[in-house]
């Protein structure tokens, strides 16, 4: 529609606006971090193991996310006679476009998010938990054996992670009054301190629960390669596997968002600092730290994961908003 | 895809399969995620070696040997040419047996320090893969210096080795494995410590001693379930029966055990080839032995890095061999694997397979056999040409 004042008038974005959301700190800003985390994530985690990482595209590899990104685009989609096509077919746009909704709502460039509104932590938690029902689906849909079991691994995993991650990323809430990530942020920003130095168990927490979130080892059950090949993602190929791949990307960027917002004080600007400074430093250090786990571990089986987020991790998020309900760290 | 309530899934590992190193097919009946049924399918890399024996002479009959296996080349080639030296009657020189010892010891340590970066990696442990693997390479390097090669050193020949290990190589491989010793003890440590492997490995994949020893194990296999049985002790071949050490068993039965096991045997083969380089005689290399073999036959073991390895060799008086057997350790862990992997989750399958440290291709052997008249025939050569070559 190129026509009508009705549509001016009902359209109240200015270029800026329009520039804030497509570019800066918009979409591509949020593919830039996706494929730089990626990049990230992949050389910390060889260099941690004695190896290179990626080397060769761009400087220092830089582009290696990038490339294996296109060359998926082209690769043959394949689609296996027996799967549920249209779910199939759907899921990997899910996958994809559901991390990138919820970053509009985490403050990036400045103190609130580019769409931020009361509630949006609620909205947050919303798409983590679509997150693993859309990687059910995918696995279920794929009807392949491996697939199957890795999505019903994916669902069990999110049963026991997904309470002790809520509250984890409820402590902070509490203590700012405010269910808005901006908001939560901010007062941490005027009170002169970060929820991490208040409530270090919940970090711990939320740590530990967005290891599961992201299926990185221990808890990379849904897609351990060597007992179930590829897990839920083991029938998607081309197109689709290349939307799982930068869907994960995004969801690397969002987790440590989540992390930089509510435990270390969001994108806040420090001095001289700029507040987007500030917040690629706050969530490079996040990935490193879940790069850092995923390297000194083994895998869990999904029965001991299961138990130990029910046995230990709840309890302990549960202490922590008792300790917060008596005043300890708010 | 039917599916019944309540009834068993059948899940296929294999033939390809992340968790498998070669292609070989198992079909896991799985209630739940508890194996209540396993059908081994192998054959997938059959490759004619035994046929391949026979058109040889005994002397090509060696590179054959030598790569029957890539990781266990030595074992192989020593049990091969024991087996002909037996037949002949030939008397192998000290320094060649004992040669023969170093590098048997080195090849164990490159073949464990591979397993237990596959354990590692079969848990999703990979930064210890990466640095069992990092570590193994110092090894390879130490038998390229040694031999010329990586992984077929061709260092065995009937009546004795082809290659001398010299004072220089001799202080190498010592400096060498000064270092290898910190980095295995440290390895081992954490095998033994960290928490997340020893919830995945403590009571995983139980193999009693009497099954063990009823179904055939060998190996660490066979050790981990403490039994002490090890050729090198019990029937000592090359320089084995010089060199003081004691059998390494461990009592738990589970796959940590095999893991101790295979650490222990790391640090055991290190002392060994220490002591073998301090006490190696001076002397011959090889002697002299004819090109055509008498008529008779024999059977040789080696203790291979994965157990018992068992050749046999048939001959007619000419230079080539009427009938050769290769049984390899793997082989024979089958029936107790099978086992071992009922009842158990799907989550510890590659675990338990890696456990016995399986090298199919060795492993694949062929017989015909009708399995309702028990009828069993043989095909000539030509007709497993005709059949394959289309």
């Amino acid at each position: 529609m190129v026509d009508g004042g009705a549509e001016k008038e009902n359209c109240e974005m200015t270029p800026y606006e329009v520039f804030q959301l497509l570019v800066f700190p918009g979409l591509t800003l949020l593919f830039v971090l996706a494929f730089f985390y990626e990049w990230i994530d992949r050389k910390f985690f060889a260099r941690l193991q004695n190896r290179y990482g990626p080397l060769y595209t761009g400087p220092f590899g830089l582009f290696q996310p990038v490339a294996d990104f296109v060359k998926l685009l082209g690769k043959e989609d394949i689609v296996p006679l027996a799967c549920d096509k249209l779910v199939f077919a759907l899921t990997p746009i899910f996958y994809f476009a559901l991390p990138l909704t919820a970053l509009f709502v985490v403050p990036i460039s400045e103190s609130t998010g580019l769409i931020a509104f009361e509630g949006d932590l609620i909205f947050v938690m919303f798409i983590f938990t679509m997150l693993v029902v859309t990687v059910f689906l995918a696995g279920w849909s794929s009807a392949s054996r491996f697939g199957i079991i890795g999505g019903v691994r994916a669902a069990l995993e999110m049963l026991s992670y997904e309470i002790p991650l809520g509250l984890a990323m409820v402590g902070p809430a509490i203590a700012a009054g405010s269910l808005s990530i901006s908001a939560i942020a901010n007062w941490q920003s005027s009170h002169l301190v970060w929820s991490i130095f208040l409530q270090p168990i919940g970090f711990a927490v939320l740590i530990v629960g967005l290891l599961a979130e992201l299926e990185f080892v221990p808890f990379d059950i849904p897609e351990a390669d060597t007992e179930i090949v590829a897990g839920w993602r083991t029938e998607f190929s081309g197109r689709k596997l290349a939307l799982f791949k930068v869907g994960r990307d995004l969801e690397l960027v969002l987790a440590s968002a989540i992390v930089a917002a509510l435990y270390l004080g969001g994108a806040q600007a420090l001095g001289p600092i700029p507040a987007i400074v500030s917040f690629l430093i706050k969530t490079v250090i996040v990935v490193l730290l879940l790069t850092f786990l995923r390297a000194v571990f083994a895998r869990f089986r999904i029965d001991q994961m299961t138990a130990g987020m029910w046995k230990y991790l709840l309890p302990i998020a549960i202490f922590q908003i008792v300790l917060i309900q008596f005043g300890i760290g708010r | 895809m039917k599916m019944g309530y309540a009834s068993t899934i059948r899940v296929p590992f294999g033939p390809q399969h992340p968790a498998l190193k070669e292609p070989e097919n198992f079909i896991f009946e799985v209630d739940g995620d508890i194996v209540v049924g396993v059908t081994p399918r192998l054959g997938y890399v059959h490759r004619g070696a035994e046929k391949a024996f026979e058109i040889r002479t005994y002397v090509q009959n060696i590179y054959l040997a030598e790569r029957v296996c890539g990781i266990c080349s030595h074992a192989h080639t020593t049990c091969y040419v024991q087996a002909v030296e037996d037949i002949l009657g030939a008397q192998v020189p000290p320094r060649a047996k004992y040669i023969r010892t170093i590098i048997a010891e080195l090849e164990r340590l490159h073949s464990h320090s591979l397993w237990v970066g596959i354990a590692a990696h079969e848990v999703g442990f990979d930064t210890l893969f990466m640095y069992t693997w990092r570590d193994r390479e110092a090894i390879m390097s130490l038998l390229e210096e040694i031999s010329g090669n990586r992984v077929h050193y061709a260092m065995n020949t009937i009546g004795g080795v082809r290659r001398d290990i010299t004072s220089e190589g001799a202080s190498k491989i010592r400096s060498t494995l000064d270092a290898f010793e910190k980095r295995t003890k440290e390895y081992a440590k954490i095998m033994q410590t960290e928490r997340t492997f020893l919830k995945r490995a403590q009571g995983v994949g139980i193999l009693k001693k009497q099954d063990a020893i009823d179904l055939g194990a060998v190996g660490p296999t066979l050790r981990g379930s403490g039994v002490k049985n090890d050729v090198r002790a019990g029937d000592p071949y090359a320089a084995y029966g010089e060199i003081p050490f004691e059998v390494i068993s461990h009592e738990g039965c589970d796959v940590l055990c095999r893991t101790i096991v295979r650490c222990e045997e790391m640090l055991q083969s290190i002392d060994m080839v220490r002591f073998a380089l301090d006490h190696i005689p001076t002397g011959d290399l090889r002697v002299k032995v004819p090109p055509a073999v008498s008529a008779g036959e024999a059977v040789s073991r080696v203790e291979a890095p994965r157990g018992e390895l068992m050749h046999y060799a048939k001959s007619n008086g000419t230079t080539k061999v009427e009938r050769y057997k290769i049984r390899s350790p793997t082989l024979a862990n089958i029936p107790a694997l099978c086992k071992t992997l009922i009842g158990s989750h799907i989550a510890d399958i590659p675990l338990i397979l890696a456990g016995i440290d399986p090298c199919f291709s060795c492993m694949d052997r062929m017989a015909f056999i009708d399995s309702k008249t028990n009828e069993r025939w043989i095909w000539s050569m030509e007709e497993l040409k005709r059949k394959t070559v289309k």
